[in-house]
């Protein structure tokens, strides 16, 4: 696919994106959109790239853009994920911005001439963790419905799901990239904010194996799926399988072990001070529980296989 | 009104005072390490900005330098090669081929000197492919299976890493939970078993799983309920399951009671041995001849429900004909 429109083009990946398809001589136009205005130039000065300002959690912006400029551009492939980053925030406006723009998308594209290809960029968080569980995850592992999930993840399993649900009733082919954490700032990454702290606490008696990728692996991911007309969900891990522990250490942090219901308070009080992202309610599950994902299938189909550590 | 004790203004007495001043210091220390955090959240302009950077650095950093072990780990990640798991790399169910070797040392002096383990029929272990090891399961915490490991890690000089199956509830145990998995023990879920088969690794089960464990002295060589899960795994991934009968185990350390309401991290029962200390029993562990499921069965056998309960029941009767003849050549307890 040649001609893009990229969502959420403002943040680490988003630009990383930019970069991978504008370094590819075969793309031909990228349309990014942006909800307030930006100077093009952080982008580069290339002639294929186009900015457009929208509101993508309000649907009469969402219809303009794809019956005017992406329509006018000769858009084929829409790569989208969930736009809304914080952890801290709640709501129904949180709510609008990951589950609500994608439906806004997929309307859009119901009968749309010119998008043929559509990449949702999903999460491994979609996934429930369970000791009775694999721990190697695949594509049919059970998703999180726990009531007692926070909003984060019951809308991204939300908007995974309303886009899995239309794989084969629109005319274009979906590709869902269920991907594992990118442990990069600004990217809405929760181990991030966790090893920014000098002392990392973690439940004494649990050292699980969790799962990294890097920027530039899942950027070549979607770049991957770009390339393809495969349809389906597809697992995208990254390059670095390690402990909990290896991982901060190798952040040259303390890693701390307590006893487990001490860290939650811990964590909250820290928050609550200094508006910090991670909270250990989201990660309780993987802080006791190994799980990596399976990409078996992207590796096959998409020709896609991690190569970038995202360790220091 | 109380005379002030002779001992009150000894500089003695200072001293839980300054203790407990050291330990507000340190709480206070490890406060501010522990809140010590990025600046607060940027948007729209200055994120893109920061967008940018951050984007721009991180490829920098990676174009410098390919990372040896991203490379290795990201094959393993894929699930490409993990049967060649470097020493010092984690397959993702924590598998660590170098804590096994730490760990392999005290388990074969428990292998030698201790249960003074001998093995008979040890050539029947396939040296290479995927295979299931089927075994009884005994005694009050599960020496068998770590025996059993060292001895088919031995029997294949080396080479092969036994992947031993175990119930959920050791992954949720503290401390063992992570021990277990860093030398290869593995959750006992289906798709767990059918990754590591494809990875043509050595899985071993013990069909009897914790109904094993917990059965009464009374029972033992008796195998409890046989579940068919390893039959019907084998039959659909056509590898072959290698009986192997375990004698001693089930004498090791017999029950003298099992708490059925005490759930603790999960497990099914909470056990009382008799003795503080496994006894020091000789193990003689016999392997018998690989099953070839498929070819008794036929191809499709793995759908039929029926049939799958047949061939558990093979591989059933192949451990009970193993113990049975190795029961009757052993000439004690302790010989």
């Amino acid at each position: 696919m040649s001609r893009v429109l990229l969502t959420g083009a403002t943040t680490p990946l988003g630009m990383e994106v930019i970069g991978q398809l504008l370094a590819n001589d075969r793309t031909e136009a990228i349309l990014t959109v942006a909800r307030n205005e930006v100077n093009p130039a952080h982008f580069g000065n290339d002639p294929r790239l186009h900015i457009e300002y929208a509101d993508l959690t309000r649907e009469r912006d969402v219809r303009t853009l794809m019956n005017g400029p992406v329509r006018t551009l000769g858009i084929n492939a829409v790569v989208h994920g969930p736009l809304h980053r914080s952890a801290l925030d709640q709501g129904r406006g949180v709510h609008a911005m990951n589950v609500e723009s994608t439906r806004s998308l997929l309307m859009g594209l119901q009968s749309h001439p010119t998008v043929r290809r559509f990449v949702y960029r999903s999460f491994s968080e979609v996934y429930k963790l369970e000791d009775y569980l694999p721990t190697l995850i695949g594509e049919d592992h059970p998703l999180e419905f726990s009531r007692k999930a926070p909003q984060r993840v019951r809308d991204r399993v939300e908007s995974d799901l309303s886009v899995c649900a239309l794989q084969g009733m629109i005319p274009c082919s979906i590709a869902v990239l269920r991907c594992a954490e990118v442990l990069a700032p600004e990217s809405g990454s929760q181990l991030w904010d966790y090893l920014q702290s000098a002392v990392c606490l973690r439940p004494a008696g649990y050292n699980p194996i969790v799962n990294v990728a890097s920027l530039q692996d899942i950027a070549n991911a979607i770049c991957h799926a770009l390339a393809t007309d495969a349809q389906g969900v597809f697992n995208i891990p990254g390059a670095d399988t390690l402990p909990l522990s290896s991982l901060v250490s190798r952040f040259a942090k303390r890693s701390l072990p307590i006893p487990g219901p001490l860290i939650a308070p811990l964590y909250r009080l820290r928050t609550g001070l200094l508006r910090t992202e991670f909270r250990y309610d989201l990660n309780r599950a993987r802080f006791h529980q190994n799980g990596a994902l399976d990409g078996r299938r992207a590796k096959e189909v998409l020709g896609y296989e991690p190569q970038v550590s995202a360790l220091p | 009104m109380r005379e002030p004790q002779p001992w009150a203004h000894s500089p003695t007495s200072q001293v839980p005072v300054i203790i407990w001043l050291l330990a507000l210091l340190r709480v206070f220390r490890f406060w501010r390490a522990f809140v010590r955090n990025s600046g607060p959240r940027k948007s729209s302009e200055e994120a893109l900005i920061r967008s940018t950077e951050i984007a721009n650095s991180l490829r920098e950093m990676h174009n410098e330098r390919m990372s040896h072990e991203g490379l290795k780990t990201a094959k393993l990640c894929s699930m490409g090669r993990m049967k060649d798991t470097p020493p010092d790399s984690y397959d993702a169910f924590g598998f660590l081929p170098k804590t096994m070797e730490e760990a392999l040392r005290p388990a074969r002096w428990l292998h030698r000197n201790y249960f003074r383990v001998r093995s008979y029929g040890a050539h029947n272990i396939p040296k290479t492919g995927g295979v299931i090891v089927a075994a009884n399961h005994s005694g009050a915490l599960p020496m068998d299976g770590i025996m059993l490991g060292v001895d088919l890690f031995e029997n294949t000089n080396r080479k092969r890493y036994p992947r031993v199956i175990v119930d959920h509830f050791v992954e949720r145990l503290p401390y063992v939970g992570v021990l277990f998995s860093r030398v290869g023990a593995v959750g006992g879920s289906r798709r767990n078993l059918e990754t590591l088969l494809d990875l043509e690794q050595l899985v071993v089960v013990f069909p009897e799983g914790t109904s094993g464990v917990g059965k009464p002295f009374s029972e033992r060589y008796k195998p409890q309920r046989w579940h068919v899960g390893h039959a019907e795994l084998a039959l659909r991934h056509n590898v072959p399951v290698l009986p192997v009968g375990i004698i001693g185990a089930e004498e090791q350390w017999p029950l003298l009671a099992r708490i059925n309401g005490v759930r603790a991290f999960g497990a099914p029962f909470l056990p009382i041995p008799a003795t503080p200390l496994p006894l020091p029993v000789r193990y003689h562990i016999h392997y018998g001849a690989p099953v070839d499921l498929v070819a008794e069965f036929g191809d499709d056998a793995a759908c039929d429900p029926t049939l799958v309960d047949k061939a558990a029941e093979r591989i059933r009767a192949a451990v009970q004909s193993l113990l049975t003849a190795g029961l009757k050549k052993r000439k004690g307890l302790f010989r």
